[in-house]
């Protein structure tokens, strides 16, 4: 592939020669010399075996924009693009629904147990365990993703390229793919400092205490149809209860490291992640009155079909969804500490906030709460605002994607959103962020309450 | 008799960490162990199988009323609150009115304990919901204007005045 461009580049100095050996071959170019055309010099010096390793810098600009696809990372750009597109509809042309291959799982494991004569008990267990390790791996393999994907997007937007050499030392090293596997593994072998003013064990609980609850609220969350980890009845309670616990962690943080910046910092989190909690949890209250359920199955099941071609998704719903929507993202926002509301952990005041004082694999912990809690939030819009599994366009190709594929896409678009923000927007100063949550965001959710009430009693009766 | 190993365990733990709060003499550690107590409150619901007041102890108790303890205690905390003693010589008589109160709660709770719930436990949040906004409106909205009131207080006695 990439040999194509030193083929098409040297053409031009080659047709004077060519009309001596071959006439007959090169008609067009034998009958009237040839135009003072400017020809770029050849690369010489940028060969390996014969091939042009990289012509990117040795190219002259207007020749690459005569024809961009001549070159050979645009090639290999598209057939990676379309290997994907090709991959992913095999894929879901091939595995389908998720949950019917479960189903199958978990009726082959019933028919082992009866044949081996172990109790039902035993069934359920190593059913519990399986769905407890898959969602725990989604969210380790979720930290390998985003940190990689977080850093492209940021070094992009700040004109720069991010990872690009982690890899292998002379093969795939695609876009530093490796990166965050090696961070990990840096992390790991780092030394784990515990300060002499600290409280002990405080201290080296504390980044449990912000995961454990992180990873527990996974268990309703709803990466598909009928593929949820536990189906609740409680669903959406439950996740934001949990997800309310992991502040105690970071006030713990805070607290025991010994330091006032972290203990600043920690108090600081409390108090933001505890006032963002109340128009997070209101703001999804009409999407619960039009369901009529808290049980994310039915919230997603609510809003099948189609309107007119508009699929009936509540953020389509005039102005209660687009508010709800809207007051939602930026609560979510707030609640994983990121940049706009990122000040327990402010740089310029705060050395780092509450992990002031960790390190090592203590440190990364944070780390991957923080990247789990962007994943939660993007499934837990994806599932409240846009449909779930449900395609957006109501037309052949597209219905017939399984669901896991298009939630999967829905919450990526959402996590893109997630870390567009973070490297878009400016920190909020402290009394800017509580005055935003008081005095802007919780009024509007009550008025968004009232005028979905409104609805249900005129119009979606 | 798994139901009897969860409840005893969640049961010991409760206990234990409410004796925690109470033993500790760091207050921060106190305030650690009253959100592991509460913890271990919606642990026993979760087991009895009443999923929204687990969802709703997790919510307001663990991931609220417990922050915000240890907020206050870490906010307006002093030196001596990491090592003073919790317990004075009138210990003996505040064991006494907790013993008092024990017994009159045991009294109470075997009222009712001798009924066994004969149907399984199922999701409960539509129900709560139709009692609340139907047969028990008025207590209900009693409650939470008391919640007001109080709410209303709090602003009332931490206003300070303007000095100009």
């Amino acid at each position: 592939m990439s040999d194509k461009p030193e083929d098409k580049k040297p053409e031009p100095a080659k047709t004077a020669p060519v009309p001596a050996a071959a006439p007959a071959a090169a008609a067009p170019a034998a009958p009237k010399p040839a135009a003072p055309k400017y020809v770029p010099p050849e690369p010489v010096l940028n060969r390996k075996n014969g091939r042009l390793i990289e012509d990117r810098f040795t190219t002259w600009p207007t020749q690459v924009f005569i024809n961009r696809w001549s070159r050979s990372g645009y090639q290999a750009g598209a057939a990676m693009l379309t290997g994907i597109l090709l991959g992913l509809a095999v894929t879901g042309g091939v595995v389908g629904e998720l949950a019917k291959w479960a189903d199958k799982f978990y009726a082959l494991l019933t028919a082992v147990a009866a044949a081996k004569g172990l109790p039902v008990l035993a069934v359920e267990i190593a059913w519990v365990a399986i769905k407890v390790l898959i969602v725990l791996h989604i969210v380790l393999i979720n930290g390998l993703w985003s940190i990689w994907w977080e850093r492209k997007i940021s070094a992009h937007i700040q004109s720069r390229v991010g990872p690009t050499y982690a890899g292998s030392p002379s093969g795939w090293n695609f876009h530093g793919w490796a990166q965050t596997a090696i961070d990990g593994i840096k992390l790991l072998l780092k030394e784990d400092v515990t300060p002499a003013a600290a409280d002990k064990w405080v201290h080296a609980l504390a980044p449990g205490l912000v995961v454990a609850p992180c990873i527990i609220a996974f268990a309703p969350v709803l990466f598909g149809d009928n593929m949820a980890a536990a189906s609740l009845d409680i669903g959406t309670l439950y996740i934001f209860a949990f997800a309310g616990i992991s502040v105690i962690g970071i006030v713990m943080a805070g607290w025991a490291s010994g330091n006032k910046y972290s203990l600043l910092g920690g108090l600081r989190g409390a108090a933001q992640i505890v006032s963002y909690e109340l128009p997070r949890g209101f703001s999804v209250v009409p999407v619960l009155m039009f369901a009529g359920s808290l049980d994310l199955q039915v919230i997603s099941n609510a809003q099948a079909g189609y309107w007119h071609g508009i699929p009936r998704w509540f953020v389509f719903y005039p102005v209660v969804g687009q508010l709800a929507f809207v007051i939602f993202l930026i609560a979510s926002v707030a609640e994983t500490n990121r940049t706009p509301f990122d000040i327990p952990e402010a740089e310029s005041e705060l050395v780092s906030g509450f992990h002031t004082e960790y390190s090592g694999m203590k440190w990364s912990i944070f780390f991957l709460a923080e990247y789990a809690y962007v994943l939660l939030g993007s499934f837990l819009l994806a599932t409240f605002f846009l449909g779930g599994g449900a395609s957006p366009i109501n037309s052949v190709p597209f219905t017939l994607v399984p669901s896991w594929m298009w939630m999967l896409a829905k919450a990526m678009l959402m996590m893109f959103v997630f870390l567009w923000i973070r490297w878009t927007l400016p920190r909020f100063r402290v009394d800017q962020l509580m005055d935003f949550t008081w005095k802007f965001l919780l009024p509007w959710s009550f008025v968004n309450i009232a005028i979905a009430g409104l609805y249900l009693a005129f119009w979606l009766k | 008799m798994l139901d009897q190993i969860v409840f005893y365990s969640l049961s010991v733990l409760v206990l234990l960490s409410a004796l925690g709060v109470v033993l500790q003499r760091n207050a921060v550690h106190s305030s650690l162990f009253l959100g592991l107590s509460l913890a271990g409150v919606a642990g026993l619901f979760a087991s009895l199988g009443a999923d929204f007041l687990f969802g709703a102890q997790i919510m307001v108790y663990v991931s609220g009323i417990a922050v915000l303890v240890m907020f206050v205690v870490m906010l307006l905390g002093r030196a001596s609150d990491l090592h003073l003693r919790q317990v004075n010589d009138r210990w003996m008589a505040a064991l006494l009115v907790c013993a008092v109160a024990s017994v009159g709660l045991l009294k109470i709770a075997r009222l009712s304990s001798a009924t066994v719930a004969t149907v399984a436990a199922r999701p409960g949040t539509h129900d709560i919901g139709r009692l609340f906004l139907g047969q028990w409106l008025v207590p209900f909205e009693l409650i939470s204007l008391v919640l007001l009131a109080a709410l209303l207080g709090a602003v009332f006695f931490t206003r300070t005045e303007n000095a100009s």
